[in-house]
């Protein structure tokens, strides 16, 4: 038999192994909506990063913006915000995406 | 390395003896769960914790399952470690003895022989072990108390070599072994260490760290899983010549040999072979000589390692002879052979159109007697001289 | 402009460990043991190791191949087997010295069920590690089919709404009460509208796994198979608590506290409507669903008052 295979594994027992190779998904792309912030109304309390499921509110100093890398677009951010400063806003509305 | 010293003989019961065995290892965690023939084993081994002999974790399990689930975990953590059960435990462990082998981890268990099909039977037969054959373990019998004790030792010098890294299973016939008493040699414990130190001075095995960044037990993706079945498919194959090296190792220092992979009794100028495993071999060594004296020349094949099969070690020992009659202590649901018996007709090609008899014997305690191996010696001896014979004969039935 | 406070809520603090897991894993939008399972690593801190097994945690949990989605060592197991490689996991650390938190990441399927054997078993032999049960109510990973920590009346694929059927007809295993009479060290039930109060349980959850077993169950409701608005998810977590449906309370040696008292607790109706597995209930089954919730608050009380 001709082995053309290159291991994966370096060792007898297949282990992962984060410090050789972190998988991601581009989760981003999932979202139909995003959250955006009404600077004004945020008063940098934090409960929006605190409840995300992703954790993905990157701390500006003053208030929370969601890294789009990452945000499913759940909606529970703004559901959350004690001072309605966040809005979901569908995604076809930006140019970005 | 010089030999032994002269370790204390003792009257022991085999499941007792299983104990000792694993006392004289010093495994980090042992979990036991009770189960008919084997409770012994746990309760001796509690009783050493009890007395101070043994400093490892004991785990009073509250199920087989757990027992296994315990043990891998212990050992994927990079300890050393022990279990024991029989027949519906080892069914019970059936999933954990899939991760187990699969994730590498060097357990070493005793399995005192029973009875499991549907029907329930609290009696001998090898069914259990038969039943976990592609479990990925290996998979070895032993004939009587002092071998299950040497046989624990062989078996950690075994799984935890880096060449190997697989779970051992050691086997013994329930009732017959297990509450048998005969004089045992208990080894020095120190002199234990020694022969087993080797393994500590190999590179450590990957181990489970808390605070590595490490999983065990990742999903096998597509050439990920076909790569780590080739890997452990690989490792069963040196398991072979590894038991060989393994038995000659441990009879120069303690000065018992067992012959490794399987046990050739008077088979050199033997024309005909009688194959079998566990207690019953004893049995048939008494049978074989006296036939021998009616001028038969029969030998005796005792067959250790069942997994990995030894197919190499069974051809060179088979090439040449007659006629080969094969005892199995089980059967095998959907072939009319034993399963020792199909195994070994995968050799047939190597082997040439020797004719292979099958029996069952054995079963739910019924004793292997020397009638009973007679009778197969004087088949296999007829059917050698190219008499028609019968397939498959089913001991017990026809009696 | 609406003058800020430029304070961090408090929470923030009992953070030790920053994010163990990548940014974007294989959970579904507004999860909340996506939650769970980031939060438990940054308030546990190092040297914790988790045990996981088939359920939603896995496909983030248990690696690819040669890669993770998350940097812990971790440990993946059969759902029959978990709690036993827990076991064998601490016994071996603490025989070598090896500080370690181990920590079991479950869902109610295998805890309730399949798993609950050796959950038991550990509970008893008092193993020194924290078992984590996140409780959507069902095996939500294969497609929201019914364990025994589904509620009574709740449509789902093994107890559907049609003709005859109206949802399950048994009322859900009592399952902290359960853990409750096995006495464990620390347990505690919590969920994530409620931070603070799930945090600090973590973190006595951390302290009491040194001495015996502790058992933390968190209600998780499943955006998908419950049929919630993925925003309104941490909602459903508040009003399980104030409808009592899900009440919050953690129990040292077998004696319960209850650590959010809910001083008028609202009709189950506040809690349902939030969701469309309860959508078919008409008055009786809303009535009996009550009755249960009330039956078990009820108990709760009495052991609670008891256990003084």
């Amino acid at each position: 038999m001709v082995i053309k295979h290159k291991n994966i594994f370096k060792t007898q027992s297949a282990w992962s192994n984060a410090d050789e190779k972190m998988l991601c998904l581009d989760t981003g792309s999932w979202r139909t909506s995003r959250p955006v912030l009404d600077k004004d109304k945020c008063n940098y309390c934090g409960l929006c990063a605190l409840f995300c499921p992703p954790q993905c509110m990157n701390d500006m100093g003053d208030h929370y913006e969601a890294n789009l890398d990452f945000c499913k677009g759940c909606g529970i951010c703004a559901n959350e915000c004690p001072r309605k400063a966040i809005t979901m806003v569908p995604e076809g509305e930006f140019t970005d995406g | 390395m010089v030999s032994a010293q002269k370790g204390q003989v003792r009257v022991i019961t085999g499941n007792a003896t299983g104990a000792y065995g694993a006392m004289l290892c010093r495994p980090d965690v042992i979990a036991a769960y009770p189960i008919t023939p084997q409770s012994e084993i746990a309760e001796q081994l509690a009783q050493f914790k009890a007395d101070g002999v043994i400093d490892s974790e004991f785990v009073e399990v509250e199920g087989e399952n757990s027992a296994m689930n315990v043990v891998l975990a212990a050992s994927v953590a990079g300890g050393r470690v022990f279990t024991a059960t029989s027949s519906y435990g080892l069914v019970f462990m059936y999933d954990a003895l899939q991760e187990t082998s699969g994730f590498r981890a060097p357990v070493v268990m005793v399995n005192a022989n029973r009875e499991t099909p549907g029907i329930h039977a609290v009696s001998s037969g090898q069914q259990d072990m038969i039943s976990a054959r592609d479990a990925g373990w290996v998979q070895i019998i032993t004939e009587n108390d002092q071998e299950i004790l040497d046989q624990i030792i062989m078996a950690y010098m075994l799984a935890e070599d880096n060449d190997i890294l697989l779970p051992v299973m050691v086997n013994y016939d329930g009732f017959y072994l297990s509450y048998l008493a005969e004089a045992v040699e208990i080894y020095q414990i120190e002199d234990v260490d020694k022969f087993l130190a080797p393994l500590k001075k190999q590179s450590p095995r990957q181990k489970l760290v808390p605070g590595v960044s490490q999983g065990c037990g990742t999903h096998g993706m597509e050439m990920g899983y076909v790569e780590a079945r080739y890997k452990h498919t690989q490792a069963m194959e040196r398991v072979k010549n590894k038991v060989d090296e393994i038995d000659k190792k441990f009879g120069d220092y303690f000065g018992r040999y067992y012959g490794g992979q399987i046990e050739e009794y008077r088979t050199d100028d033997a024309d005909i072979i009688i194959i079998a495993s566990g207690s019953a071999t004893g049995t048939a060594r008494t049978v074989i000589d006296a036939k021998r004296e009616q001028g038969i020349k029969v030998g005796l094949i005792k067959l250790r390692l069942f997994r990995p099969f030894p197919a190499e070690r069974l051809i060179q020992a088979l090439k040449g002879k007659k006629a080969i009659g094969v005892i199995d202590r089980s059967i095998c649901f959907g072939w009319k052979y034993g399963p020792i018996c199909m195994e070994l007709k995968v050799l047939t090609q190597e082997l040439g159109s020797v004719p292979i008899l099958s029996y069952i014997d054995g079963l739910a305690n019924l004793d292997i007697t020397i009638p009973h191996i007679g009778r197969v010696v004087d088949e296999v001896n007829e059917a050698a001289k190219g008499k028609p014979y019968q397939d498959v004969t089913w001991i017990p039935m026809e009696e | 402009m609406v003058e800020t406070t430029k304070k961090r809520n408090r929470v923030f603090n009992y953070f030790c460990q920053d994010e163990q897991f990548a940014g974007g894993v294989a959970w579904c939008a507004g999860c909340p043991m996506e939650l769970i399972a980031r939060l438990t690593p940054k308030v546990l801190g190092k040297n914790m190791i988790f045990v996981g097994t088939p359920g939603c945690a896995a496909p983030v949990l248990h690696g690819q191949n040669i890669g993770a989605w998350h940097r812990m060592a971790y440990l993946a197991s059969v759902m029959t087997g978990v709690p036993s490689k827990a076991t064998g996991l601490s016994r071996y650390y603490n025989r070598i010295g090896q500080d370690a938190t181990v920590v079991c990441f479950t869902g109610d399927g295998c805890a309730t069920d399949v798993g609950f054997q050796p959950l038991s078993g550990a509970a008893e032999r008092q193993e020194k590690f924290i078992y984590l049960a996140y409780d959507n109510e069902g095996y939500m990973n294969t497609g929201n089919q019914r364990s025994s920590a589904t509620q009574i009346g709740a449509a789902t694929t093994t107890t559907p709404v049609g003709k005859i059927g109206k949802g399950k007809s048994n009322a859900q295993k009592n399952m902290p009460m359960i853990m409750l009479m096995h006495k464990p060290t620390y347990m505690a039930t919590a969920t994530v509208s409620h931070l603070e109060d799930f945090i600090k349980k973590l973190q006595k959850a951390k302290e009491k796994s040194k001495e015996g077993f502790v058992y933390l169950h968190l209600f998780s409701p499943c955006p998908v198979g419950w049929r919630i608005d993925s925003s309104k998810v941490i909602e459903v977590c508040r009003e399980a608590v104030r409808t009592n449906y899900f009440p919050l309370w953690e129990a040292e040696n077998g004696k319960p506290r209850i650590t959010v008292n809910v001083a008028n607790p609202k009709p189950i109706l506040e809690f349902t409507k939030l969701m469309r597995k309860y959508s078919h209930l008409k008055e009786d089954g809303l009535a009996e669903l009550q009755k249960q919730v009330d039956e078990r608050y009820a108990l709760l009380k009495t052991l609670v008052n008891a256990g003084t």
